[in-house]
Formats: C-alpha cells, structure tokens, sequence
C-alpha cells in the first residue's frame, strides 16, 4: 500500500465526505518526531564550526514537555548558544542538512510548541544578560532568552520597570515578544511585543539583523507575535519606566456578564492602571482595579468607582450566603469558595510585600500566587479574545464549557489597547475586527490533584476554540495541537499568505515550522 | 540466546497500538509491536469509525488516505428497525464518518505511527520482575526472547498478554460470536448510508447490515457455541420477508470471538504491574459494538502513562489507571440508564429520533427495546449497570475497585 505523504500547508480533499467532521480540516496536528537523518552530519558540521550539541539523554530529557504537560518529546539534540554568531550557525547548518530546529525560552507554551519533536533545540535561556539600561530614552537592552523577573530584578536597581509582561513571570522575553504577552496593565499599556522598539533577529537562514519600525521594517512586523517563525530573538530594546507600588481595590460581583461591562466600562474610561477579571468558578467573580499613584486613585474613586456595581467584600459575602442558604445542596461549592478565598486573597496583601497598604513589587506578588494558586505539573489554558462586543457571550460560552468539563476553574480576563492596525496583528491574538481595546479570557481548570487523559483536556480545548470559530474571534495562543484551528478561524487565503512568506523567509522549512504550520 | 532490549513492547499492531506507539515514539522511546500475521493483515470489522474516532486519525496520523476506506467511503449514521417495524434513523453529530478498510487503515496508521513491528511474531508469555518484563515470543518456529520496561497489550478480545498474567479471566466472562456474509444486492431497499441495526430478540444478540464495496454485509451476533449459519439464515430471511432484502448466497464469511460486556459493567482489564492492557483486549466497546475509537484512546492513555511513568517515575499502573478514568466513565456512560435519559452519551441522538414519533410509535419502540434486552437477562448485567449508574450519580465517576 502506498502511504501518501503531504508537503506541508496541502490540505487534500476528504475521501470520506464532504461534510464529515464539519470543515474540521485534514491536517495533522500532532506531529511525528523526526527520524534523524542527516543528524550526525548535521552535528559534526555545527562542532567543526564551534558549536557545542549536548546529546545526551539528560540534556535532553529536560524538554520532554512544556507547562501544557499534553505534547511530549525529545530532540535529538541542545544547543545553548552563548550569542548570535552561535545561532547563525546552527540555522545555516539547518537549512544545509534540513534539520529542524524548535526555540525554547522558560518552555511556558501550552500546546507543545516548544517541545522539540526531533531535531534541535535551542535552549535560549543561556543568553539571558541585560546590556544596557539607557534611563534617558526609558530602554533596556537585553538579550532575548532572559526571564522576566531576572529583567525586573535588575531594573528595579535603578529604579526602573519594565511595561507590561506575562504575569507567569519565568517566560522568556524573546518568546512573549513572539506570541503577545498580556498583563493587567495591558488596558492601558499594551501588548508585550508592543513594547519592543529594536530587535536583533537571526533570521531561519542565519543572517542576523537589526529591525525596528524603521529599519528593516517589515521583519519587525513579522517576528513580533510572529510565533517564532521568521527568525530568532536574540536582543530586544524594550520600553521602560519608572518603577512605582501599586494599591489594588477589589470589587465582587455574582454576574460575569456585569462585571465584565465593568471591566470594559474601565478600560474604556482609562479609569485604573490596571485591571483585570480573576474568578473562583462564575459564582465568586472579582474585579481587580490598582493604581500606580495616589492622585489616579483618588480620581478613580471619585470619577467612576460609584458607576461600578461591584459589592465589597462584606456585602458580597452576605449575598453569597443568602444565595447557599436557599441552595443547600451547593455547599461543597460555597466551602471550596470560602476555602480559595481564605487561601489566595492573603497573598496580595502580604505583610513583607507591603509598604503603607501598597504591594511594593507586583511582579513578586502576581507571580508568586500564579505558580502557588494555578500552577501544577499541567497548565491547560484555552482563551479566546474577541473585539469588546463579543466578548460577554464568548466568555459566558466558554464559562459553560468549563463548567461541563470541570469541578473547579478560573477565569481570567483583561483588556489589551491596540496599537492601531499594525501588519503584526494580521494572524495574531489580536481579532481582526477590534479596534482600541481587544478582550482576552482564559479558561483555565483547577488540575492540581486530578488526571485527565490528553484526549478529555484536549477535548475540553477543542470545545472552548470551537466558540472562536463560531463567533469569529482570535485566540491568545496557536499552535501544536491547535494547528487545526487556525485555518478555521483565520481562513485558507490568509494562512496560505503567511505560509508563502514562511516557505520564502525559511526555504528548507526548519524553524519552529511544527507550531502553526 | 540474545535478548532483544526496548523501552516498550507492544503486543499487536491494530488502531491501538498505533495509538500508544504514536505517543511513545514522539517521545523518543525505543519501542518494538510483535504482530503474529503479516502486514498488511485482514481484521473482522463492520469498519464504521465514530467522528471521535476520524478526529483522532486526522489529528495524530494526518489524512485519510483513499486506499483506506470501503466503498461506500462513510456512513452518515445509524438505523435502528424495531420488531414493530418502526425503524429509526439518526445521523452522527459531525456528520457522515468513515468506512474503514481495516486491512489497510491498520497498517497505514501502524506506519504513521513510526513504529517499528516485528510482523509473523507471536506472543507466547512473559515474566515481570518488577524491574523489566521478559518476553517470550515464536517467529517461524524459533524462539525469541525481549525485555522490555513496559509491555503494553493491545492484542484484541483474545488478548495473549491479558492471558498471561490474569489465566482465569476468559473463563469468568460471557463470550460471544460474531460473524457477517457477504452477498451481491438484487435489490436492497436499505439506505446504504446507513449502518442498520435490530433490536429483535428473535434475531440474535447483535443483528446488523450495511453496505460494502456492492455486495450487503448481513451480520449477526450470539453466544458463543451458535450456529453461525442458523443464525445468518434466520436473519436473511426476516431482512427479505420485512424488509425486501433480496441476496445472491453469501461469497464470503468472517467471523470471530468478541468479549462484549466488560464496558457496560465497568469491569476494565488494565493489567497488573509493568504490563498494561488496553482497546479491546481492556473491555472497551462503544454502544453498538465500535470499538476502535476507544481502542484508539485509550491505545494513546497507556501511551501516555508510560511516558508520565518514566517522567515523573511512578508506578505506571498508577498513572495508567489514574489516566484511563475519563475514558472508562465516558464509555461505561454510554449504558447508563440516566445518562442516555438525562444527556447524550452517544455520538448520534437517539431521543432525537424518538421525538419525531407519535407517542404511540414512541412506546412501542420502548416496549421493543425492553424485549430485546431480556435476551441478556442471563448475563446478570442489569443489576450492575443500575447500581454502577448509582454510584456515577454520587460520585460522579465509576468506582475503579471493579477494575482488574
């Protein structure tokens, strides 16, 4: 029998039927490991030139998965690179001998696409120095595999912080500048990637170039939320500021539906620093609104917190105990609310992170309570992200999916301000219908302690991406597993559009081609 | 005699060893299928995958190709015919699905898969010291011996490998035959999109027939120790006389042993120490008899749990059975009574159907369906699937002390 094989971004026609599988396409979305040819020239050419692979099992074993816990596999090889030069070697090699080569920074992707399915691995956690600080422009240089809270470890010597980053603080700056990045000041502030003025890239076939908006433009728009396939982030100049504590008030509601028009009522009015949506189930729903000076929150309270219409904590807690008491049978769910809420609110107001009721270092704290709260040996993350009309519906959608596959889950919603209608938002997270401010949610179930198979998570993923498709929106994060989704929801003309300008930017198709393509 | 040494042994090269070989040869593990026939191999099979099932196929292994699939290519759901002469037809939820050639589909997803299978090898035992499994197998009358972390036993109903560490299990379960004719149409007024169905006690056990490549299947299930042919027979001429289903003689029989009832009673085989059991050799069957799209599942869990067991080092039986839990609720639910009344177990909608009926069809399907099952009145499964349903209720998952 003769077994087809199928040039990558070839979508053939179904020999089943027409409508079977509803449009789903036919495109294999968990990869095979690659079989290792050519891997020993590969791998003597690369030491010929210098270049360190570490083979061992070990070294290897390391990447077997990412924090998605659902795609494992091992590459065939790593390679720390120590600078640039380094990583030009590695995908000049690539391209001669067709070797593929996977990036990795803190390996926080959630769909494998940072695992390595054969091939190379680029751990890019080695270049992780910050270059220069420049506190007259409000820049830092950095190299592109450093954590984030190795980066807001440094600055805050000089008093300085960055804009906007992942609240996971152990990504990688080179890797979120490639999908987007969010935190709760992303209403006001941004996408990570839009904090990016220039950018070191070594492009897949090894040169290494220098882009900004003006020089070199078009790779700039590329790389960035680029998903890791038109170069390698070496160094970032990034947007800095002044490092500043911030007060948070809380406001509790019972409806995602008002809260959320409160959450976009905010950003909208540019009434908060930060904002953001954090839930225990759909029953306990907080609105987080903080300040990054005292005068913002004084015209905060006297210019919208009356418009909001949020409980505090006491009144809040009275409904919730009129609504269990006439609900009795709901009462593991009120102990499991009650038991969260004595757990985790704690930790934003701990005495060694405040000073005069402000959180000196938010990155500490946020950080801390993700990994402590929601982190685990999965983290299984679908989200979508809509333009701010749809965004109630696609969150209630996706609120009920939850609820039907799992016990216990969080939402997490924030609004990200656009920057116009840059060609780096085409295929991105960001919708192609929003305009000034997206909305993002994530979906994330409470795993810790529970085992679901890859199929029930993936399940649950694909029923969550199915509301995307439905509605027309975007989604925070493609790849691997979610390969399948992203002709479905961006369409074939403009997939095939980013694959020609992949296969011409990376003839022998070897850079990260696994995570979307 | 040299031992052969791999990370992983998996017995048999169907849909779930793929499966399994597919999450461990992306993981990097070196992993050997001893497969007792040649491949391409031939397998009984009505061949009708469920969506979920295509999914799988399309996500892991890529297209489909055509060389895989019967004529007709899909089937677009399932026609249930009451003794009333009420039939009932409903589409699967995804539309029409394929019509497997198992022969080729097998091999095509064994070698997507990467694995590497020793084909005319038979499984003949194995010992686990709790450290590696020893395995003994017979190729072209030689002795041949493996060791293995982890075996996997993906070798069917007959499983050798279940055999081998639980002997007594294939006595203390009910066995069935099933076995279909294939005969050239004179005149079939069944819908051939259809995969047809009867709930008729006076049938057999499992009645069904179906279009393949211009001749009809006609087949049917019974206890094991029936006369294929006086069955068959019965039904062929029940499908003339009701249903005007003219046949040429059958051109071709198959048939083989199937252990249906282990899924419906929640009584899952997984296996004992490093030695794992999975698809149907485990007890997973879908209503109706499917049981590749659990094969496929729960062949990718045991996959799964092996490389979770390496990583994490635990105890893989552990991972596994921690693992297989959302797999065995889902198609245990697919019998239980207050999930089919409540919700939709299933992947094609059977209330649906009910609903576009007077209520006088409606409870003379019921009346139908409650005589059929009093044909599996001696198995005692009634009982036990009521009482694993209670626990569902309260639990909200089956109790996994009933696994073996």
């Amino acid at each position: 029998m003769h077994i087809p094989v199928f040039e990558r971004g070839i979508i053939p026609p179904d020999p089943v039927a027409p409508d079977s599988l509803k449009g789903i396409p036919r495109q294999k979305t968990n990869p095979s490991r690659w079989q290792g040819d050519n891997w020993q020239d590969f791998v003597r050419d690369l030491q010929s030139r210098g270049v360190t692979v570490c083979e061992g099992r070990a070294d290897c074993s390391v990447f077997m998965t990412d924090a998605g816990g659902v795609a494992y596999s091992l590459p065939h090889g790593v390679v720390r690179p120590n600078s640039a030069e380094d990583i030009s070697k590695v995908l000049r090699a690539a391209q001669a001998h067709r070797v593929p080569v996977t990036t990795r920074g803190g390996g926080l992707t959630t769909e494998g696409e940072s695992v390595a399915f054969g091939g190379l691995l680029l751990d890019m956690s080695s270049m992780n120095r910050v270059l220069e600080i420049n506190s007259d422009a409000m820049t830092v240089r950095t190299q592109a595999g450093i954590f984030w809270h190795q980066l807001a470890e440094i600055l805050r010597r000089d008093n300085l912080d960055y804009l906007s980053a992942p609240l996971n603080l152990t990504a990688s700056v080179g890797g979120t500048l490639g999908v987007g990045g969010i935190d709760v000041n992303s209403p006001r502030l941004g996408c990570s990637a839009d904090q990016a003025v220039v950018l070191q890239v070594v492009t897949p076939t090894g040169d290494i170039v220098n882009c900004s908006e003006r020089e070199n433009p078009d790779l700039m728009e590329r790389v960035l939320f680029g998903y890791g396939q038109f170069g390698v982030i070496t160094e970032a100049t990034l947007k800095i500021r002044k490092f500043t504590p911030i007060t948070i008030q809380y406001f509790y509601y019972s409806s995602l539906r008002t809260a959320i028009e409160d959450l976009q009522f905010i950003a909208r009015e540019d009434a908060s620093d930060y904002s953001g949506i954090l839930t225990i189930l759909d029953r306990a729903i907080t609105l987080l609104v903080a300040f990054d000076s005292d005068e913002r929150e004084r015209e905060f309270n006297t210019r919208w917190k009356r418009s909001l219409r949020g409980h505090g904590e006491a009144g809040f807690g009275l409904r919730m105990a009129g609504h269990y008491t006439m609900h009795p049978w709901r009462i593991k769910e009120a102990a499991y609310i009650i038991g969260r809420r004595f757990k985790l609110f704690p930790e934003f107001w701990r005495p060694e992170f405040m000073h005069h009721g402000k959180i000196i270092d938010r990155t500490v704290v946020f950080s801390r309570a993700v990994w402590k709260f929601w982190g685990g040996p999965q983290m299984v993350i679908p989200d979508l992200s809509s333009k701010a009309e749809k965004f109630v519906e696609a969150v209630e959608r996706g609120n009920a999916v939850c609820r039907k596959y799992f016990r216990h889950y969080t939402l997490y919603c924030v609004g990200i301000k656009l920057r116009g209608r840059l060609p780096r938002y085409e295929m991105s997270c960001i919708p192609p219908d929003a305009s000034d401010i997206a909305y993002g949610c994530e979906f994330e179930p409470m795993l810790r302690g529970t085992n679901y198979s890859r199929d029930y998570l993936q399940s649950f993923k694909n029923e969550i991406y199915d509301i995307g498709v439905d509605m027309g929106l975007s989604y925070y994060r493609f790849g691997g597993m979610m390969k399948g989704y992203i002709r479905r929801a961006m369409g074939d003309e403009l997939v095939d559009k980013h694959l020609a300008m992949k296969k011409a930017a990376d003839p022998a198709m070897v850079l990260n081609a696994e995570v979307i393509f | 005699m040299s031992e052969e040494k791999y990370d992983v042994l998996i017995v048999g090269a169907s849909l779930a060893a793929s499966a399994a070989a597919k999450r461990l040869v992306d993981a990097g593990l070196d992993v050997v299928a001893l497969e007792r026939k040649k491949l391409p191999r031939n397998k009984v099979c009505s061949g009708i995958l469920s969506p979920r099932g295509h999914r799988f196929l399309i996500e892991n292994f890529g297209p489909l190709p055509r060389d895989i699939l019967h004529e007709p290519t899909s089937c677009r759901g399932v026609t249930f015919h009451f003794p009333s002469m009420i039939s009932i037809s409903m589409d699967f939820e995804g539309g029409p699905t394929p019509h497997l050639n198992r022969k080729f589909s097998d091999y095509w997803a064994v070698k997507s898969s990467g694995l590497n299978v020793h084909e005319e090898t038979s499984f003949m035992g194995l010992e686990d010291d709790g450290k590696v499994v020893h395995v003994r197998a017979m190729r072209a009358g030689i002795e041949l011996k493996y060791t293995a972390r982890y075996v996997i036993g993906a070798d069917g109903p007959k499983s050798r490998v279940r055999h081998s560490i639980y002997p007594d299990y294939m006595k203390s379960i009910p066995w069935f035959m099933v076995g279909q004719k294939f005969q050239r149409i004179i005149e079939c007024p069944l819908d051939e999109d259809y995969f047809h169905f009867w709930f008729h006690p006076a049938l057999g056990h499992y009645t069904w027939s179906h279009a393949r490549n211009r001749r009809q299947i006609v087949g049917v299930g019974f206890p094991s120790g029936g006369n294929l042919h006086e069955y068959h027979r019965n039904v062929e001429t029940y499908l003339r006389d009701k249903h005007g289903v003219k046949l040429e003689p059958a051109e071709e029989l198959e048939g083989c042993a199937q252990n249906f009832g282990p899924s419906l009673i929640n009584r899952y085989v997984f296996g004992k120490g490093n030695v794992l059991i999975t698809g149907q050799a485990a007890g997973f069957f879908n209503m109706l008899a499917e049981g590749m799209s659990c094969a496929l599942h729960s062949g990718a869990i045991a996959g799964e749990a092996v490389v979770g067991a390496i990583q994490r080092n635990r105890p893989v039986q552990e991972v596994y059975r921690r693992l297989i839990t959302s797999e065995a609720k889902r198609c245990t639910d697919q019998w239980n009574p207050f999930r089919i009344i409540f919700g939709n177990p299933h992947e094609a909608d059977f209330k649906a159907g009910m609903r576009k009926l007077s209520k006088r069809e409606q409870l003379a399907v019921i009346r139908d369906i409650f005589r059929f099952m009093k044909i599996y009145a001696p198995y005692g499964w009634g009982r036990q699937i009521l009482s694993q349903s209670l626990i569902r209720l309260v639990r909200n998952k089956y109790p996994s002390g009933r696994w073996l």
